[in-house]
């Protein structure tokens, strides 16, 4: 039965995509302001941190939401929203690496936004670049919104704020003047000046962006469909609804992968790997935005490094990273003791360009004043 | 009133030996019989008596099974959980509170869908303490995914707990059992039961071979892992509401198959008496349904159309045979061990779901709900009145107070 | 202990893993890290309990998708130790009654401070008082219920910030219990045949210790301090140096207890002062130097009971004035 009522038709929605821990702090300073922006002039804002995160976890991708009504928000709003249709107005990149990789959904990055999305993205990167790698990476239908890069250090150490300047300017549901008034009420008037002279600087852009173009639709075209094995609920038939499922590209992919309940055993059973294989189930490479390059000419095979990895992504006999699951914890740099191991950024070893918007967990704890 | 039925070609002899066993006992000669591997104990009123007699027989060797003390209800209810996810056939029991404090591993044990088998000895729940008989302990669980039912005396408790572990182990089910024998009344009272051979139960009940077992040997199994709801959520609990609805026919099997092989016969899910010409109807479980029986023949002496229906199972709900059997019933009294607070009449649970099923039934009876509460032993008397009561509404046409609670001491009464 | 020689270098770890790449927990997770040492030291011939947690909720979270190598079950918050002698009695019934294979299975219940500790002590305890024969309680300590967003456990240290123990302006300390001590409390169970505490260094301690406590005569247990980055707000890359930092400072002691005696691991000489440690985490942010010192003099004084324990090879209750007397 096809459905006339939207829930979104009337709402305001913003995406906040950030990195547990490394971005806490500041997700929670700019919805909140957001939302007090908004609440200040007269709409009924929400906001809220997507419950399926919580707790966020140390660099694993996170969302959080602001939603404005207008004025009204006449619907219950839910932990599990899913980035299926048309939904979200504007999109903040707080972690710049995000963009490369996926969400905390393991969704591309504009699954479920509107065609005329705005995108704020903290980057030292230039617009341009900023468009490429939208292109390659997170587009999978038309775009035809606005684009505001920005490195928001340079303004304030804790990027909510010049984030939030950058927003208002590009997308105007809330003013400026409300994002004042709502630094005020938040006890925050000393960011006033940043937001300010962020406002005056950035310059958002227009980009459009045909379907064609974007890759990502291209791969989703060309990639085969996996037929599964239905009936029998075993370890092989569990098996092709997992690699199915893992070659979702969206987060509607992901869904329709799913089995429907008549597929399912009694008892909550499901398989895992056999020893020596991996979870192909979920890939883990989304939590890194650092990444460890193993000199060779240094190690000196001990297996500290394979011994002491978390994720169990570094290869015992060959000593070789798996970028599949790799986290980028940077825990066997610490730990090699002929120090072959250091980390790069994900930016430069994947994509060859220099981001200078990276910070550390250690450093990010300072910014938003813990 | 079980008939003994002797066809040549399944049940051995003719006369099997009868022995004088309180329902616990009873039960835990089933339990020896369908060899159960492994038992969890925890003492409680009025239901530990299983525990002692299954104690007893395995430390002399008449069987062989791993008891464990454990240290609570909580523990007591996931040992047996964990014990047949591995591919044991597991039995565990409480009363009263101790069903209470087990409430988080008898919730997730239906969830996971696995065969274990419980008995519950009814008791009023605390507070305050009370050895008396109520049945809210274990039908606070009637939501949750147990096959649930009640037996009327030690011998009927013996054969649903035989009965029980087929119907949870049949592979279209694979949902754990209550068996629910009324505090003191089955639990303490030692009548005349006829147990079964080993080997008719050997014929009855095949081994426990769990679909999926935790083991090793059989593979990487993964149970029970958190889940995000919008890739899987609602079927997962459409599986177990599956298994619930094919409860029914495997129940109506293994009856079936109990009365050949082994001799007995009941009628699966509900046991009339005298309802083939009944304008009035008393609808019960458990023990008393003998005494409203008793009041039932010797009001049918007088004239008084009055038949008897005992529901065998709570769970799943015979709603169809109930519906069917009271087509021509023109007033309904529901003898009800239980209370449901705040419920719409003030009424009690199985009233409720009484009165739910027939709602939408072409022949609706005026219903009465008679809550025998704080575990004080009803009288025939109680269920006379209760008749007479019937009776009188149902020439007028409708009920002064619908709810009442006869062994109440008030004021002007 | 039959089978037991310790593994000595490095390379002669398995080089399988049975809790295998693909889950979401926090980057440079310390418990995550304790699963996949203990299950290369189980082997695949294993099953796995884990109670709810870090290490339930992180590891799955999905659909289609599982870590585990080897059979695994989830079980209730408090039910570790029950859940872990329901799958042991199973087994050994089985085997006993011709159902199934003879053979050594072990059964392995991996579960956190406030499952364990606190709600699971008394299963706990149950599971200690039986004979089961390769069971092996690992309880990964890291310090709160951090699952449900860092609250406090009572394996909680004094002086640490927690969502139910925050430092404010009028209650300035954070936690104001001391931490207490699960292992000893095990190791007073008369049947049980192995216990030990134990952290992420030195690099084969745990191994070591897990693969001794599954050859014991009984029930084992080992009490694991996994480092936590987003309970203690320390940087992930930091996980191994604090387990370090821990056993330097005498924060964490590191021992083996087994037929009436006691062996420590690690023998800190000389004691590092604890700031050391306290300062690399912003969950001791809050701190003045006077709670600081406070902390080091009931380190110091705690240390003296292990020195005097290491002498005797015997268990002595640590006592200490605690912070409000």
């Amino acid at each position: 039965m096809k459905t006339l009522i939207s829930k979104y038709d009337q709402l305001n929605w913003v995406i906040i995509h950030g990195r547990g821990v490394l971005n806490t702090g500041h997700g929670s300073t700019l919805t909140h302001t957001l939302a007090t922006a908004a609440m200040l002039s007269g709409r009924e804002s929400y906001y809220y941190m997507r419950y399926d995160d919580s707790p966020e976890r140390d660099n694993i991708p996170m969302i959080f939401y602001t939603v404005i009504g207008n004025p009204r928000i006449e619907i219950t709003l839910h932990e599990e929203v899913e980035p299926v249709g048309e939904i979200f107005n504007a999109i903040v990149v707080m972690e710049p690496t995000i963009l490369i990789s996926q969400t905390s959904q393991r969704a591309l990055l504009f699954d479920g936004a509107k065609k005329d999305a705005v995108l704020v993205v903290n980057t030292s990167l230039s617009p341009k670049e900023v468009i490429g790698l939208v292109k390659k990476r997170c587009l999978a239908q038309n775009w035809s919104g606005k684009l505001v890069t920005l490195r928001a250090r340079g303004y304030d150490a804790n990027i909510a704020f010049p984030l939030l300047a950058a927003l208002t300017k590009a997308w105007k549901v809330v003013s400026l003047d409300d994002l004042v008034n709502a630094l005020d009420f938040s006890g925050a008037s000393s960011k006033a000046g940043v937001v300010r002279k962020v406002y005056s600087e950035v310059e958002p852009v227009d980009v459009r962006i045909s379907a064609a173009e974007a890759q990502m639709t291209r791969a989703r075209k060309s990639r085969q469909t996996c037929t599964l094995k239905k009936g029998k609920w075993d370890l092989n038939s569990y098996r092709s609804y997992q690699k199915a499922a893992a070659k979702a590209l969206s987060y509607a992919e992901r869904i329709s992968a799913m089995p429907s309940w008549q597929a399912l055993p009694p008892g909550l059973i499901e398989f895992g790997p056999l020893p020596g294989e991996k979870n192909v189930g979920f890939t883990t490479s989304f939590a890194r935005y650092l990444r460890p390059m193993v000199n060779k000419t240094k190690c000196t095979d001990c297996k500290l490094c394979s011994l002491y990895c978390p994720d169990g992504a570094i290869n015992f006999d060959r000593v070789e990273v798996d970028l599949d699951y790799c986290k980028g914890c940077g825990i066997c740099a610490r730990v090699c003791p002929s120090k072959a191991i250091s980390m790069t950024t994900e930016f430069l070893a994947a994509e060859g360009l220099s981001e200078k918007e990276i910070v550390t967990v250690e450093d990010s704890l300072v910014e938003y004043g813990y | 009133m079980s008939k003994l039925k002797a066809t040549s070609k399944t049940v051995t002899t003719a006369l099997h030996k009868k022995y004088m066993w309180t329902g616990t006992r009873a039960i835990a000669e089933a339990v020896k019989l369908a060899d159960v591997d492994v038992i969890a104990a925890y003492p409680i009123r009025p239901y530990t008596g299983v525990m002692n007699s299954l104690a007893k027989m395995l430390a002399n060797g008449e069987f062989v099974a791993e008891i464990i003390v454990a240290d609570s209800e909580h523990s007591q209810f996931e040992i047996a959980k964990h014990a047949s996810a591995v591919g044991a056939r597991t039995f565990v029991g409480s009363s009263g509170v101790g069903l209470a404090y087990a409430a988080e591993p008898i919730i997730v044990t239906a969830l996971g869908q696995l065969p274990v088998v419980a008995i519950a000895g009814c008791r009023a729940l605390d507070d305050p303490g009370n050895f008396g008989m109520e049945w809210n302990d274990v039908l606070t669980f009637r939501d949750h995914g147990w096959l649930m039912c009640w037996a009327r005396d030690p011998q009927e408790a013996l054969d649903m707990t035989l009965v029980a572990y087929r119907v949870s182990e049949d592979r279209r089910v694979l949902l754990p059992h209550f068996v629910a024998v009324d505090g003191a009344a089955v639990t303490h009272v030692s009548t005349p039961v006829e147990p079964p051979s080993k080997d008719d139960v050997a014929k009855f009940l095949p081994a426990y071979k769990p679909l999926y077992p935790l083991d090793p040997a059989y593979g990487p199994v993964t149970k029970a892992q958190h889940i995000a709801p919008s890739l899987i959520g609602p079927e997962l609990r459409k599986v177990v509401d599956n298994s619930m609805a094919k409860a029914e026919e495997a129940i109506q099997e293994a009856w079936e198959a109990y009365s050949r092989f082994v001799g007995r016969e009941y009628p699966p899910f509900i046991e009339s008496k005298f309802m083939e010409d009944a304008e009035i109807a008393l609808v019960t479980m458990g023990a008393y349904a003998k005494d409203a029986t008793h009041v039932a023949a010797r009001l049918l002496e007088q004239g008084v159309k009055v038949g008897v229906m005992r529901l065998r199972y709570f769970r799943p709900f015979p709603k169809k045979e109930l519906v069917e059997a009271l087509s021509r019933v023109k007033a309904l009294g529901v003898i009800d061990f239980s209370y449901s607070f705040g419920s719409a009449d003030a009424s009690s649970v199985l009233f409720n779901e009484v009165r739910s099923a027939l709602y939408e039934s072409g022949s609706r009876p005026l219903l009465m709900d008679f809550m025998f509460v704080g575990g004080r032993e009803p009288s025939v008397g109680h269920f006379e009145q209760a008749v007479r009561l019937l009776q009188r509404s149902a020439e007028k046409g409708k009920a002064e107070k619908h709810v009442l609670w006869p062994t109440l001491r008030s004021e002007g009464s | 202990m039959s089978e037991y020689s310790p593994i000595k270098t490095v390379g002669d770890v398995s080089s399988v893993d049975l809790y295998t790449s693909g889950h979401r927990t926090c980057a440079g997770c310390g418990a995550a890290l304790g699963y996949r040492l203990l299950l290369k030291a189980a082997g695949p011939r294993t099953v796995v309990l884990g109670p709810t947690g870090c290490m339930y909720v992180a590891n799955g979270h999905q659909f289609l998708s599982s870590p585990y190598a080897v059979p695994w079950y989830h079980t209730q918050l408090g039910a570790g130790g029950a859940a872990g002698v329901g799958t042991a009695a199973a087994f050994r019934v089985l085997m006993l009654k011709g159902k199934r294979k003879k053979e050594d299975v072990n059964v392995v219940v991996y579960g956190g401070d406030g499952g364990t500790g606190d709600m699971g002590f008394s299963g706990l305890s149950m599971a200690m008082s039986y004979d089961y024969r390769r069971f092996l309680y690992v309880l990964y300590d890291n310090e709160s219920y951090a699952n449900t967003g860092v609250q406090a456990s009572s394996s909680t240290p004094w002086g640490a910030s927690t969502t139910f123990t925050p430092s404010g302006k009028i209650k300035k300390i954070g936690n104001a219990r001391m931490k207490k001590n699960v292992a000893l409390a095990v190791a007073a169970h008369p049947g049980v045949r192995y216990v030990a505490t134990a952290t992420l260094f030195p690099p084969l301690d745990f191994i070591n210790k897990a693969r001794k406590a599954l050859e014991a005569d009984g029930p084992a247990f080992i009490h694991l301090l996994v480092p936590c980055p987003k309970g203690w707000f320390a940087d992930p890359k930091y996980t191994v140096d604090l387990s370090k930092s821990a056993l330097e400072t005498g924060l964490w002691v590191s021992w083996e207890y087994e037929n009436g005696e006691l062996t420590l691991s690690y023998r800190p000489e000389p004691r590092k002062h604890v700031k050391a440690y306290l300062r690399m985490q912003k969950r001791f942010e809050h701190l003045n130097d006077s709670q600081i010192e406070e902390i080091e003099r009931m380190t110091a004084k705690e240390w003296e009971y292990w020195k005097q324990m290491d002498k005797q090879r015997k268990i002595i209750l640590p006592w200490n004035a605690p912070p409000w007397a």
